[in-house]
């Protein structure tokens, strides 16, 4: 392997996001200072973590509790390697799918270098930006705290072992990916309009399976048995090879040198089977294919749609036609599901550990939060990336006889339909299993509507003004960073405004339901309900209102000046 | 409505942070003519089809594309115009099908209409049986299909074409041409930027040349000859002389060495 290879294509991972922005293209400048900085600062976080945890320790003068406390930080660092492949596998899978590119799908395979150097670079790259700033924190977290607690070698050798966890965390998902292309091509030869639900569904399903592991983990206990939980469960596992990393640890922890040295070279040996099992997999299977679906072959019919007749312009019921095709067709935008189907997993794995004996308030209150959330939590996302996503067709609405007024009211719709008909589905499915009362039903269906039509037209006008049309099929920039966070902020406050008047009502089933006693809910009188509908309705009524011209006026001003183009 | 050109600059120029694309351009594109835009790689060929579209705004200068001034009013002409840009950016989630039918609705074509075009396009263009197919499995010159029959369906009255025949077939690419002509003797002006000067020479009434941002010259061939005083040569010689890039000879046995 020529590793001057290998660095040169992990900086070209690394900037596939960043394409060339046209108007200032001549002159890219590239802020390395930022991103060493971002690591920096990881680095002293972690450190002034450990520093103030090792002076806890020093505070303390009672022996049993200094020796519970190296007690309790052993199982940490023991547990830590097993989780920090657990979280390395998510966040490189992340990375993985933000980098779906074609440039880094499809390898330079007629470069001279080879598939061993293309997977390691795209390994090592996975494990830039969040994994890896986690690990640096961790990392000079336990250093510096080891040093008060007297626990140095422990902590070196586990910060070895950290690495180790994340580099096999993101050669698992090198595998992962290349099995996903070569079973996204195996599902895109089926031809037919059911590919491309199938893939969707599979995509879905993925995410089910993935978040169903994560929270059976996660549920389990509060932080601290949750260490020890992994620490012993390890024990329990070690005839995995993933947690071979901390079995090594937690040997070494206990002065078993045999079984140290047996853990770590069989670590090695795994790390290294996985990464030829991926060169292998890229080597067989990582040329991209596009996706090739036939989705029709019968006869053109072109129809006036039901829209129309709602009252929509054709060219509006067009866009929004492509709109749809587009979340549901172009793998990467598949994240705008997770939300709600995540959500609605963890409501699901909580009420499993309940084990069917929730009390009537709770269940009421599971309804609302499956009902509210995926919808109100979606809004955001698809409002702000809905422009974006056009990327670099842009051209084609700047260069079509298409209205700012057309472009609006297209875009807005959509954000709102396809948000209400989340709701309306996770309203349907958590209705059955939890049967709520009718007003209460209405009353959460009601708010989740008015969430929707005031975030659509908040995060549209952000999305309009912030919208990044850089990067190509299939990856977009979608947002400028600084709008998406302002949408975020913009978003959180107009949704509390909204519900604000209906909490009261809201703590009142609550308490019924949590033993808490809430001091500050005198118990509502019947029709306070309904003031609080009325007012929230007030108030979602003025913000959307507000920001339905802003959103106006962001498509006037997208009218008036082609950018990116 | 009444225009005398399909077209008319005055005096655009267009500024990139640190490149001139444009340089003060005059030109006039007639009613019913096609006009060949030649010239260098960065010479602002697309830039100018931009301007004349509205998509790039001119920093100095008045455009006015069939009797409507740009600046007044950009989106009136828009419906009555067709653009290839170059470089096939293109929905590719969509079906070829799907994305015509797109167009034919943003553009505001009738039911009947645009299921006629689409169908009699499809086939003169051989996609016939793959409209059906997601338009990233395309190939290069299928898309390009795509672009062209977007641009021509909805009977605009300018046409403006960025490099429209690259990679299409043989086949294709005279169909195209023969439609170009066709549509140029009912009226429709095209503009078009091409690399390729036999496309040129057989099929542009008028061939502007530009270099680096300026007109260099703009004429019919027989213009272009007098001005090049070289009367008998074809548009190559022609053009190489004109942008002074005329003996490449000892460029080649550089490269070569
Ligand atoms: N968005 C932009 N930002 C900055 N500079 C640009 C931009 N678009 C074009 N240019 C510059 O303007 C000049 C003219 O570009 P243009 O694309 O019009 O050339 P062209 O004649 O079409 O070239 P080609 O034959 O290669 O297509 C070039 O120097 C180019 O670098
Ligand atoms: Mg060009």
């Amino acid at each position: 392997m020529n590793w001057k290879n290998i660095l040169l294509l992990i900086s070209i991972n690394r900037k596939a996001s960043r394409v060339m922005q046209r108007n200032s293209f001549r002159r890219y400048r590239d802020s390395k200072a930022v991103t060493y900085s971002l690591y920096g600062l990881a680095c002293l976080i972690g450190i002034s973590v450990g520093w103030l945890a090792g002076s806890f320790y020093n505070g303390i003068t009672d022996q049993a509790a200094r020796d519970s406390i190296i007690q309790s930080a052993t199982y940490l660092f023991i547990s830590l390697p097993t989780i920090v492949l657990l979280y390395g596998v998510v966040f490189t899978q992340m990375n993985q799918f933000r980098r779906i590119v074609k440039v880094t799908i499809q390898p330079m395979y007629w470069l001279p270098i080879t598939w061993q150097e293309h997977t390691a670079a795209s390994v090592l790259s996975n494990m830039l930006g969040a994994p890896l700033l986690i690990t640096v924190f961790l990392s000079s977290a336990i250093l510096t705290a080891s040093i008060f607690l007297g626990l140095v070698f422990l902590s070196i050798v586990t910060v070895l072992a950290l690495l180790t966890a994340l580099v096999l965390a993101s050669a698992t998902t090198e595998i992962f990916k290349t099995t996903q292309i070569r079973l996204a091509g195996a599902i895109t030869r089926v031809t037919g309009r059911a590919a491309i639900w199938l893939r969707l569904a599979a995509s879905i399903m993925s995410m089910i399976v993935f978040y169903a592991v994560y929270y059976s983990i996660y549920n389990q206990a509060t932080p601290v048995l949750l260490f020890e939980a992994v620490a012993s469960g390890q024990n329990v596992l070690w005839f995995i090879p993933y947690v071979w990393p901390g079995m090594a640890l937690s040997a070494f922890s206990n002065s078993l040198w045999t079984g140290t040295i047996l853990f770590s070279l069989a670590t090695l040996a795994f790390v290294l089977a996985v990464f030829l099992v991926a060169t292998r997999l890229n080597m067989k299977f990582g040329f991209y294919e596009a996706p090739s679906a036939k989705i029709s072959s019968g006869a053109y019919v072109p129809k006036v749609s039901l829209f129309e007749r709602l009252g929509f312009s054709p060219s509006e019921v067009a866009l929004m036609k492509k709109d749809l095709r587009a979340i549901t067709r172009r793998h990467e935008l598949m994240f705008i599901f997770v939300f709600p189907i995540s959500i609605i997993v963890m409501m699901f794995f909580t009420t499993l550990r309940y084990g069917g004996s929730i009390p009537a308030g709770g269940s009421s209150l599971l309804f609302a939060l499956i009902t509210l959330l995926p919808g109100a939590l979606t809004t955001p996302f698809l409002g702000s990336f809905i422009m974006g996503l056009e990327g670099e067709n842009v051209w084609y609405l700047h260069s079509s006889p298409l209205s700012a007024e057309n472009i609006a009211r297209a875009k807005y719709f959509f954000v709102v339909i396809v948000d209400l008909v989340i709701t309306l589905i996770c309203a349907m499915v958590s209705g059955i299993i939890f049967a709520p009362s009718l007003i209460f039903a209405a009353v959460i269906l009601i708010e989740a509507t008015l969430l929707i039509v005031s975030l659509s037209a908040v995060s549209l006008a952000c999305g309009f003004r912030g919208a990044d049309y850089r990067g190509f099929f299939p990856m977009n920039r979608l947002l400028k960073p600084k709008w998406g966070l302002l949408n975020l902020v913009l978003c959180a406050v107009v949704a509390l405004a909204i519900v604000a008047p209906v909490i009261p009502y809201f703590l009142s089933i609550a308490s019924t339901a949590l033993p808490i006693p809430f001091p500050l809910v005198i118990s509502l009188p019947d029709f306070y309900v309904y003031v609080a509908l009325v007012l929230s309705g007030v108030v979602s009524a003025f913000i959307t209102y507000v920001f339905r011209k802003l959103v106006r006026a962001g498509a006037e001003k997208f009218r008036a000046e082609a950018e990116g183009i | 409505m009444a225009y005398s050109f399909a077209a008319k600059l005055i005096s655009v120029s267009k500024r990139y942070s640190d490149v001139t694309a444009v340089k003060h351009i005059d030109l006039e594109v007639k009613k019913g003519e096609i006009l060949g835009l030649l010239g260098p790689n960065g010479s602002g060929k697309s830039t100018l089809l931009k301007m004349i579209l509205g998509l790039v705004k001119p920093d100095t200068g008045v455009i006015n594309v069939l009797g409507v001034n740009l600046e007044a009013d950009p989106f009136a002409v828009k419906k009555r115009v067709g653009y290839v840009p170059e470089g096939s950016y293109i929905y590719e989630f969509l079906t070829g099908l799907e994305f015509l039918d797109f167009a034919g609705d943003v553009f505001q074509m009738n039911l009947d209409e645009k299921k006629k075009r689409i169908e009699e396009f499809l086939k003169a263009l051989d996609l016939e049986g793959r409209e059906g197919d997601l338009i990233s499995s395309y190939s290069e010159g299928m898309k390009q299909k795509i672009l062209i029959i977007s641009a021509i369906m909805h009977k605009p009255e300018l046409l403006l074409l960025d490099e429209p025949l690259n990679s299409l077939d043989p086949k294709s690419a005279r169909i195209v041409k023969d439609l170009l002509r066709k549509l140029a003797s009912q009226g429709v002006a095209t503009v078009m930027s091409t690399h390729v000067l036999e496309i040129a020479e057989a099929m542009c009434d008028r061939i502007a040349i530009m270099y680096d941002g300026q007109l260099l010259a703009l004429g019919t061939m027989e213009d272009l000859r007098q001005r090049a005083k070289m009367p008998n040569s074809g548009l190559e010689d022609i053009f190489l002389e004109l942008t002074g890039t005329g003996d490449v000879k000892p460029i080649v046995e550089e490269l070569l060495r």
